[in-house]
């Protein structure tokens, strides 16, 4: 009986750990916890989010199915798409932090005097939680207080100085700077590593070929890295058409800095119209993958992903080749008449 | 090749989708699970603090917005209560964004066993997350009446308010005699020249509005009801079924007079130079200092604002200064009412009544927060005292039926009154930038207010 059972768990043994069955549990168990939490924070959340968009509803009480009615009003409010407007400061504001990202990465893949020291110091920003930013930058743009101080010393009167925060002139600015005081180190890095990775002996080849600084970084740095600069571009665009973080800890969302998602945790939290709010979401999320689809393709259309050649080369080069085709043809027909 | 791009776009979606499932996060819905609720056989109103129960074993959780206190004072009351009830253990957890968490924490039943009631809750909802405290005639035996309406419903009580409070404006009284204010302001014109005298005479910022904080301006909308017309039913009789209720009534009362004087103020440059960077914590010591003039806040803000320095006496509380017929009126009102979870244990019910019944009856909190206490002929705070000649009312409970309407109206108009302060910060901002004048913005309310009105189905008095 012993003897049976001991033959029968010694099977279980051999059985599991059979090729087939070991593999697959591997991949079940290495599995199991990311995807269990992908599910239960993320796409659980994301469908009940759905459905809430069709529902006339608040937290707490009763819910109301109204179809597309939320839809139709994100879509006739006046409001929730001009707040859309606001991403254009942050998508300057983009541009700007990854020029500034690249311009620093290029200055300090190479040996550089305290290069280790900047590296740190421009990272640093993006370690600080954001509500943190968002504290200290209101404390930076008070009147008098550090910003205005630092330009008296170079000279400004106080007088001259906008108000940063209440002049709705500028007060997006202000507010899309923080964002690039915070993101630019980020970049950098991704940049500094994607530099780091290009083959040093084409800069040695360059160097005896004479190339200065700036034909290094034309033909050898940015051939080399003009995927990770897409990809950066696709994450700040995005990033760009949902803040939230800086509008809603410095300004509130007043005085007309209210981004798309300030507008929707207002709706959602202090108007109790969590149905609306949803649909929101979901169109900015569709409005978000349009974007990235877009931007794809331009990337495959200029650029070419990966070994894959550029769509805008190889038309050209078939046209090319079908022009010179058609020349020789016409020639070679004109040599038979 | 087609695919593999196929594949970048869905991982990119999806990590948008990942950004955007925050919003989702507050949206877990309590009723699907089917709570279990207990029902408990004890009557509050029967319980004798320190004689009834004695012995019971119970741990509570509860959950306050009163952050600041929850390491001193709160400390104190758990050590005083154990001295009754030895074996009932409470632990505090402070929630800094108090109103918008707590919604969203009630909603999964599993809270904790004594909060602050939110009021997101809708009345016929009450039930379902808390305990009845008991029918209210028999609760006003021992307390007043009128301030238990905030939660009730069908004649049953689900909370009972941790104090009172009284709308009106805090002011120093070191600046206004150095202003040379005799005579306290009783009409938004003799506000606003006592204002200017401020800034002519005094290096003090006349009228600090605290914009930045937000919540802050609530107390204008606070203002709009009983404090600007005297009269007790407002909320149902003038807001819900009035016409136009922010229009100008001509006579300086209402909404519109007291929306009025903020935009005046503003515009005449009463008001601190830059409302954008105002900061909250800084303000109190600012006031305490003699720095400000005065600040529009319910009464729970004096003995803050006298604790922030060294100049407590300086610091007074005056009815807002609008007269109906000759007579100032301000309202009184209960503060967060303590609601107690429905789904908790049967121990750890009547435990937290006793806890309850003794923080409002025998802890002395609302004196001692600068505010009234809801059981009658208690003491009244120092503080309040000043405030002779003001007739303090309590708004009457909308009737049978419509208890929910001005939540609804007030949702669906998005105008927050008393939720977001979006028409003071509206008027603050418009005014500052420059933008829309105080005329079209009551024009834009009552639109906006109209059409709430209609979408809720009422037929205008």
């Amino acid at each position: 009986m012993d003897q049976k059972k001991k033959s029968g768990f010694a099977g279980f043994v051999e059985w599991i750990q059979s090729g087939k069955v070991n593999r697959r549990l591997v991949i079940f168990t290495f599995m199991f916890v990311p995807v269990t939490l992908l599910i239960v924070f993320t796409y659980i959340p994301f469908g009940k989010m759905v459905e809430f968009s069709f529902y006339d509803m608040k937290y707490i009480g009763e819910r109301e199915f109204v179809g597309l009615e939320n839809y139709l009003d994100v879509f006739t409010r006046k409001d929730c798409f001009q707040a859309l407007k606001l991403s254009l400061y942050y998508i300057v504001a983009s541009f700007v932090q990854l020029g500034l990202a690249l311009y620093f990465a290029s200055i300090l893949s190479f040996k550089t005097k305290g290069g280790g020291v900047f590296k740190g110091f421009m990272f640093f920003p993006y370690l600080v939680c954001g509500i943190a930013v968002g504290f200290i930058f209101k404390f930076f743009y008070t009147r008098g207080f550090v910003l205005d101080t630092v330009l008296q010393w170079c000279g400004f009167e106080l007088e001259q100085l906008p108000y940063w925060l209440k002049d709705t002139s500028i007060n997006n600015i202000s507010v899309a700077a923080t964002s690039v005081w915070r993101y630019m180190g980020q970049a950098m890095v991704l940049f500094i590593g994607a530099i780091m990775s290009v083959d040093s002996s084409l800069y040695e080849a360059a160097a005896i070929d004479g190339a200065n600084g700036w034909q290094k970084f034309k033909y050898i740095i940015f051939p080399s890295i003009k995927t990770i600069i897409v990809l950066n571009m696709i994450l700040s665009i995005t990033g760009s058409l949902s803040v939230f973080e800086p509008p809603y800890v410095i300004t509130g969302g007043n005085f007309g800095t209210a981004t798309y998602f300030v507008m929707m945790d207002k709706l959602a939290h202090e108007s109790q119209k969590v149905g609306l709010a949803s649909a929101m979401a979901v169109v900015l999320l569709i409005l978000i993958i349009i974007a990235t689809m877009i931007q794809k393709f331009l990337e495959r259309y200029f650029f070419g992903v990966g070994d894959q050649e550029a769509i805008r080369t190889v038309r050209k080069r078939n046209k090319r080749l079908a022009a010179e085709g058609k020349l020789s043809q016409t020639t070679a027909n004109g040599g038979v008449r | 090749m087609k695919s593999k791009v196929f594949k970048r776009i869905m991982a990119a979606g999806f990590s948008a989708v990942m950004a955007l499932s925050l919003v989702a996060c507050g949206g877990g819905s309590g009723k699907d699970e089917g709570t279990k609720k207990t029902e408990v056989d004890v009557k509050y109103s029967d319980i004798k603090v320190g004689e009834d129960y004695t012995d019971i074993k119970a741990d509570l959780k509860f959950l306050t917005h009163k952050t600041d206190m929850v390491d001193t004072k709160f400390k104190e009351y758990i050590a005083e209560f154990q001295k009754l009830y030895p074996n009932v253990n409470i632990e505090y957890e402070g929630i800094t964004n108090y109103a918008t968490d707590i919604t969203t924490r009630l909603t999964t039943g599993d809270w904790g066993d004594i909060c602050m009631v939110p009021t997101s809750v809708d009345k016929n909802e009450l039930s379902n997350y808390f305990v009845n405290f008991g029918k209210q005639e028999v609760l006003a035996e021992t307390y007043e009446s009128n301030m238990l309406n905030n939660f009730a419903y069908e004649g049953n009580i689900y909370g009972i308010p941790s104090m009172a409070n009284v709308q009106g404006v805090v002011y120093n009284k070191a600046v206004f005699d150095k202003a040379g204010i005799k005579e306290l302001p009783k009409t938004p014109d003799e506000f606003i020249a006592d204002l200017k005298a401020i800034k002519e005479k005094t290096e003090a910022v006349p009228m600090y509005t605290n914009f930045a904080a937000g919540w802050t301006m609530t107390a204008w909308d606070a203002y709009t009801d009983i404090g600007s017309t005297g009269d007790p039913d407002f909320a149902i009789n003038g807001m819900c079924k009035g016409k136009d209720p922010f229009a100008d009534r001509g006579d300086g009362t209402g909404p519109y007079a007291v929306y009025n004087t903020l935009y005046q103020a503003v515009k005449e440059g009463l008001i601190e130079e830059d409302p954008t960077t105002t900061d909250w914590e800084g303000s109190k010591g600012m006031m305490n200092r003699g720095e400000i003039g005065c600040m529009a806040l319910g009464s729970w803000a004096i003995t803050q604002i006298q604790a922030a320095g060294d100049n407590a006496d300086d610091i007074g509380y005056m009815a807002f200064p609008i007269s109906v017929n000759g007579k100032q009126y301000a309202a009184a009102g209960p503060d967060y009412c303590y609601g107690i979870n429905c789904n908790s244990k049967g121990d750890q019910q009547i435990a937290a009544m006793c806890y309850v019944k003794w923080l409002v009856e025998k802890s002395g909190f609302a004196q001692s927060e600068g505010g009234l206490s809801i059981v009658k002929n208690d003491e009244v705070p120092d503080a309040l005292k000043s405030l002779d000649g003001v007739e303090l009312i309590v708004g009457n409970p909308a009737p049978e039926g419509e208890e929910n309407l001005f939540n609804d109206i007030n949702n669906d108009s998005e105008l927050g009154i008393n939720v977001s302060g979006s028409i003071p910060i509206q008027i603050v901002e418009e005014t500052v930038s420059g933008g829309m004048t105080f005329e079209d913005m009551v024009k834009e309310w009552n639109e906006k207010w109209t059409a709430a009105q209609e979408s809720n189905d009422i037929t205008l008095k």
